[in-house]
């Protein structure tokens, strides 16, 4: 049964962002940037279990064999490399300004950071824990996901998204989406991409074929779409960061309903995803 | 309230899509984009701030004025100083600055191995109680704005600015921003090393300036008020026009406190005598009360450059007189 309401609220200290499963799927981590915390709440009822202090976690993620909890730290310019069973800080990285998203290659040897203030995408060796290169990516790049061998990069400030060669970094192609590309997704069976698009003015949900990576439909969403979950009945929920709501939308149709939820809605994460095969990342499924 | 606040979210996200990230964007700022949703909805409770004080005091000015002027000339330029202070560049500069160097802190104590606490984190009663938060942090800064205007009066030096604040003879709800921009400068500093120190969130930081500045207008408003056996609670226009009153401006002056008269309480500085006093600082040049903006300011100056000269040859512990 779904009302559509707001049923509970927990709390965390200032500004909870992007979200991680642990591997045992128990517990589902917040990342509360200027809080300096990762809030744990059970990914069932919402509920708090507890908090750690760890340094301005802004986007995070368990890399695929969850040895290792990457964070990257906005404010502070830092990639800290955590244990991904105990949380410990194993390695820290200063590899350019304001790391924003992240993603990991499938066999767990690298992760591609994107540096939002830098322009760049940097990635990482996580068996040697050295860095393995740094490029050009664009202008502001945000969203960052691996697909199909290749690593796809949002560029906020040119509205679209770039594809880079996990190997050497060169950029390989190139797609319009909509202004202020921010944050991109696959479906659960592997047939669209969805790239938020956050403004200025209209801003959008563009979905793509992830083979040719043209653009299928676009929805006019407002607010600033940012972090999107796709729902088993198909509907789509959208952050709306600064319209305090998300939105449920139908991709069938491209109608949406909307929620009123509070302050800056950031992450989302749908209970029915703890049935999901594999290791189940805001992003998209392995 | 939650209503409001998201009518206040609503207006500052179209101010930001349609006003503010196209010239982010413009000049290639993008980077910033999360940032400028704040800008705006620290404007639009600058906004609404001032349009709350005007609703509110306007119709009891005209209600129960304490003084009738002839006219309200000296009021103008009290205008100007509301409108730079709280809306717009003023609040987000101060977000900027705030943010910048709180980040620049963190990331020091982060790399020598230490986490910064916040406030929630060493009260855990305070996780998910955000208004007793807010209003703990209102409480503190409160109390060490005490401090600032108890010494303001204090050394000759500072004085020579804050008279610009007392030389107003037609005190009203605007009153509250007319300061000295150095006065202004060491207020904004001091402020702000307390929030730094108690880990305020860059957000709240100029919000909080805000709050009590809301409580600081209705204290100046030119209004026969007092709150009765509330008194002790919360600064209220007979409260602080006893501070503004012609006797108190300078050394002996009583009633510093602006938000919550408590501490003139503990520290016995508090006169709740219910008088209405007329306000100025007889000694004061007449351009303090009645000059223009940049003349106030210039005078200002001037007076801080001699005093400080005086302070200066007796050692740098002269008093104002
Ligand atoms: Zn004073
Ligand atoms: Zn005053």
């Amino acid at each position: 049964m779904t009302t559509h309401q707001v049923v509970s609220t927990a709390p965390a200290y200032r500004e909870p962002s992007h979200w991680a499963l642990t591997p045992d799927r128990s517990q589902l981590l917040v990342a509360d940037a200027s809080g300096n915390a990762l809030f744990m709440y059970d990914p069932r009822t919402g509920a708090l279990l507890g908090h750690k202090r760890i340094a301005d976690p802004y986007q995070i993620g368990y890399t695929p064999d969850n040895r290792y909890f990457v964070v990257n730290a906005l404010r502070l310019d830092f990639v800290d490399v955590y244990d991904g069973a105990t949380l410990e800080l194993v390695k820290r990285f200063k590899p350019g300004r304001w790391p924003s998203h992240l993603d990991f290659s499938p066999d767990s040897r690298w992760s591609f950071n994107s540096m939002q203030n830098s322009d760049t995408l940097v990635s990482l060796d996580l068996t040697t824990m050295t860095e393995r290169w740094c490029v050009k990516a664009g202008t502001t790049p945000a969203g960052v996901l691996w697909l199909n061998g290749r690593v796809l990069v949002c560029l906020m400030g040119e509205g679209g998204i770039v594809e880079v060669d996990p190997i050497k970094g060169g950029i390989t192609r190139w797609q319009k989406t909509g202004d202020g590309a921010h944050n991109i997704f696959l479906d659960e069976q592997r047939h669209i991409l969805y790239v938020s698009n956050r403004g200025p003015g209209q801003t959008s949900l563009t979905a793509l074929d992830p083979i040719t990576l043209k653009p299928i439909r676009a929805y006019p969403i407002p607010g600033g779409p940012d972090d999107i979950a796709i729902a088993p009945d198909g509907k789509i929920w959208i952050a709306q960061r600064f319209a305090e709501s998300v939105a449920v939308l139908d991709p069938e149709t491209g109608d949406y309903t909307t929620i009123p939820v509070g302050r800056s809605p950031h992450g989302i994460f749908l209970s029915t995803m703890l049935k999901q095969k594999g290791q189940v990342t805001a992003e998209r499924l392995r | 309230m939650q209503s409001l606040d998201r009518l206040f979210s609503i207006i500052a996200g179209y101010m930001d899509q349609w006003a503010v990230l196209p010239v982010l964007y413009y000049f290639h700022w993008m980077a910033w984009d999360d940032l400028a949703f704040d800008w705006c909805l620290i404007c639009v409770y600058g906004l609404f701030a001032v349009l709350v004080t005007y609703a509110i005091c306007v119709p009891l000015e005209l209600w129960r004025p304490v003084e009738r002027w002839p006219d309200k000339k000296a009021v103008a330029v009290d205008v100007l100083y509301t409108l730079l202070n709280r809306v717009g560049v003023v609040p987000i500069v101060t977000f900027v600055l705030f943010y910048q160097v709180q980040t620049w802190a963190t990331g020091f104590l982060v790399e020598r191995g230490f986490i910064p606490p916040t406030l929630e984190s060493l009260v855990p009663f305070l996780l998910g109680r955000p208004m007793l938060t807010f209003l703990i942090y209102a409480l503190i800064l409160d109390f060490a704005d005490y401090w600032r205007h108890r010494l303001s009066h204090s050394f000759r030096w500072w004085y020579a600015l804050h008279a610009l604040h007392h030389a107003q003879r037609q005190m009203s709800f605007w009153s509250d921003d007319r300061n000295h921009l150095i006065d202004d400068t060491i207020s904004f500093l001091w402020f702000f090393v307390i929030g730094l120190i108690i880990g305020i969130p860059p957000l709240q930081f100029p919000l909080l300036v805000l709050a009590l500045k809301f409580v600081e207008s209705l204290s100046h408003a030119n209004i026969r008020l007092s709150f009765g056996p509330l008194e002790w609670l919360l600064v209220s226009p007979r409260f602080h026009r006893f501070h503004h009153g012609l006797r108190a401006a300078g050394r002996n002056s009583c009633n510093y406190a602006s938000v919550f008269p408590v501490w003139d309480i503990m520290f016995r500085t508090a006169d709740f005598r219910d008088e209405y006093l007329p306000t100025g600082d007889a000694r004061a040049p007449e351009a303090l009360a009645t000059g223009s903006y940049v003349a106030q300011q210039a005078t200002g100056l001037k007076l801080f450059w001699q005093a400080l000269g005086k302070s200066w040859a007796s050692l740098g512990i002269g008093r104002a007189a």
